[in-house]
């Protein structure tokens, strides 16, 4: 697929961010000033060793923290203007987040689960399970919509989690480690879901140490020490 | 309700299910507040309505005036008959005045015994008292001025007496003396008998006769009465009535009567009532601060426990609004039920106050009400901070807690 022409601004874009936190009196700073542009329909792999700052820049493009400096726009706003509530909004709307641990709220069932962003949204009630359904049938795990998520796989786990990051049709798709809780040929399978669903249109960034895994994303980003080691594209 | 309540709710249900056993001992704070709640206040308000029952039964609008108690050797003294028509002519706004003799006595006819009051009155007596004829009449003015042997009987006196057929025209006899019947009181609510300063008389009970025919007897003033009731036409005008019934009586038999008014009975009752009220509703609070300050911890456990969740429904686009909403649905839900069980183990233990201390109780439905929105206050107050607390969670924070 060739680079997408300069004038369609893109997704996100970060410039000089920086994320420093106080512990006591010291200052830790986990991203001393990175700038990405991500755009539509990209798929985009953050890797860099423990330590380098990927889970934070994750944090902030997902919207669930914010940059200490530097700018942050989705969509072309700027996300440090957007207040608590707005910031919520674009998460639940926009936002999809794949955890390594899947995140399950263990006492509903899936369906239930892929229904959660649903409340959130304010959507009428009467769409939510036609709609969980629908994202699970994406996944492949329609038939496992009324069992317990302590009653799924790891892979199937992973799946419904899936399932709940697409509900919303976000523009975004956050992965952090997703196949790192999962044994090789289900973390295939799971990798292979993401290709999928970036083939299909999504804007997927995935955050792993896996190099196999990494490889798979058009356009890989390395940090360490909180900056932009290197970026390869192929 | 909207749809995100419905969904709270039911969601909240099931976190609580998740663990019965910690749910149930957190709510027993409220149910037992609650329960407290609803059974002390059923017994203020089963006196409450005795009080009103009894007033009602001698009338806001009456005063009675008994002779001085005796002192310790003297005979029991009795009023003057001519004190009834002084009365009439001075105290103002009067609206009937009736002498009583009263005696303890048994009741015979065609085999059958009772026991009954005996009350021997003026036809004035109807209205004082706020008789009510179910058969026949009362006694009328000829009755009283020619000594006439007749009878009017109470309801239970009748089903005593007179199981079967129709006392009218029949004969009683009421120590020695042949009384005919002419007629038959209303049935009325019978006035229980307890320790209290008004204890009405049950009329039930009673067979009213003309004054002069209920014998005295020698060794007591003969024209004497017992008690002398009057009604006054506006009940504000008891007590100014009582005071003067008061002085009257003082003057003419040289001793302070005891006079009796019902209104300032009432009064006094409210007063009681009050502290009462009072004494119940701190008990209350403070049980169900107790209960509140329980469900406060369990919701603070529960929050901790699942600050993950709270993480992972922030980053799915919960506002902090929304966090804080499920944990105050749950807390509520929590409280409610124990407001609920509450509620009904008052009414059981209202039941067996009753039973087994033979105290009147009785439980206003507002009350229960009242009790469901206290619980539901305790619900969202003392599930407001763990509510807030969870709300406030850093969501990167709270993602990365085990």
């Amino acid at each position: 697929m060739p680079p997408a022409p300069e004038p369609e601004p893109p997704l996100v874009a970060l410039r000089d961010v920086v994320r420093a936190y106080s512990r006591g009196a010291s200052r830790v700073v986990a991203l001393a000033g990175v700038s990405l542009e991500i755009r539509s329909g990209e798929k985009l792999a953050i890797m860099g060793p423990s330590g380098s700052g990927k889970t934070t820049l994750l944090s902030i493009l997902g919207c669930l923290d914010r940059a200490t400096a530097g700018e942050h726009e989705f969509e072309g706003r700027s996300v440090a203007t957007l207040d608590d509530d707005e910031l919520s909004r674009l998460r639940n709307r926009s936002i999809g987040f794949v955890f390594q641990a899947f995140h399950l709220i263990p006492q509903l069932t899936v369906a239930e689960n892929v229904e959660t962003p649903l409340l959130y949204e304010g959507a009428s009630l009467p769409e939510w399970r036609p709609r969980a359904l629908r994202a699970l049938e994406r996944v492949g795990l329609a038939h496992r919509a009324e069992h317990r998520p302590s009653e799924l796989s790891g892979g199937e786990a992973q799946r419904a989690a899936i399932a709940r990051a697409l509900v919303t049709t976000p523009q975004l798709l956050l992965a952090d480690e997703p196949t790192g809780n999962l044994d090789t040929a289900t973390g295939e399978e799971i990798a292979s879901l993401l290709d999928e669903l970036h083939a299909r249109g999504a804007t997927v960034v995935l955050v792993t140490h896996n190099e196999r895994l990494g490889r798979r994303a058009e356009r890989v980003v390395r940090l360490r020490d909180g900056r932009v080691e290197s970026e390869e594209r192929r | 309700m909207s749809p995100a309540l419905v969904v709270l709710l039911r969601l909240g249900a099931r976190s609580l299910r998740l663990h019965k056993l910690r749910s149930s001992l957190s709510i027993l704070g409220v149910v037992f507040g609650v329960a407290a709640v609803v059974a002390m206040s059923s017994v203020g308000e089963g006196a409450r309505r005795e009080t009103l029952a009894q007033i009602a039964a001698l009338g806001i609008d009456t005063v009675t005036v008994k002779p001085p108690p005796p002192q310790s050797g003297e005979p029991t003294v009795s009023l003057p008959l001519g004190t009834a028509d002084s009365l009439r002519r001075i105290v103002p706004g009067v609206r009937a005045v009736a002498p009583l003799r009263v005696a303890d006595l048994t009741a015979d006819a065609g085999g059958r015994t009772t026991a009954v009051i005996a009350l021997g009155t003026t036809p004035a007596y109807a209205d004082a008292a706020r008789l009510e004829i179910a058969a026949g009449r009362f006694l009328a003015d000829l009755d009283v001025t020619d000594r006439k042997r007749v009878a009017v009987l109470g309801a239970s006196v009748v089903r005593a007496l007179y199981p079967l057929e129709s006392p009218l025209g029949e004969s009683v006899r009421l120590a020695g003396d042949w009384y005919r019947v002419i007629g038959v009181l209303q049935e009325r609510a019978s006035p229980r008998a307890r320790g209290t300063a008004i204890r009405a008389r049950d009329l039930n009970r009673a067979v009213i006769v003309p004054l002069p025919a209920l014998d005295r007897g020698a060794s007591r003033q003969a024209d004497g009465v017992d008690e002398i009731v009057f009604r006054l036409a506006a009940p504000e005008a008891v007590v100014s009535a009582a005071v003067v019934a008061q002085a009257l009586v003082r003057r003419t038999t040289g001793a302070a009567p005891e006079v009796v008014v019902p209104r300032e009975i009432l009064r006094q009752r409210e007063r009681t009532q009050r502290v009462f009220n009072v004494v119940t509703g701190a008990v209350a609070a403070i049980s169900l601060l107790v209960g509140g300050i329980g469900i406060m911890n369990i919701m603070l456990a529960s929050v901790a426990e699942r600050t993950r969740e709270v993480g992972v429904r922030r980053a799915l686009g919960a506002r902090r609004r929304d966090v804080a909403a499920q944990f105050l649905v749950e807390s509520s839900l929590l409280t409610v039920t124990g407001g609920l069980l509450g509620s009904a183990l008052g009414l059981v233990g209202a039941i067996l106050i009753q039973a087994f201390a033979g105290w009147p109780t009785a439980v206003h439905p507002l009350m229960l009400v009242v009790a469901l929105v206290v619980a539901l206050g305790i619900g969202i107050g003392f599930g407001f901070y763990p509510a807030w607390h969870a709300a406030g969670l850093d969501p990167v924070e709270a993602l990365r807690r085990e």
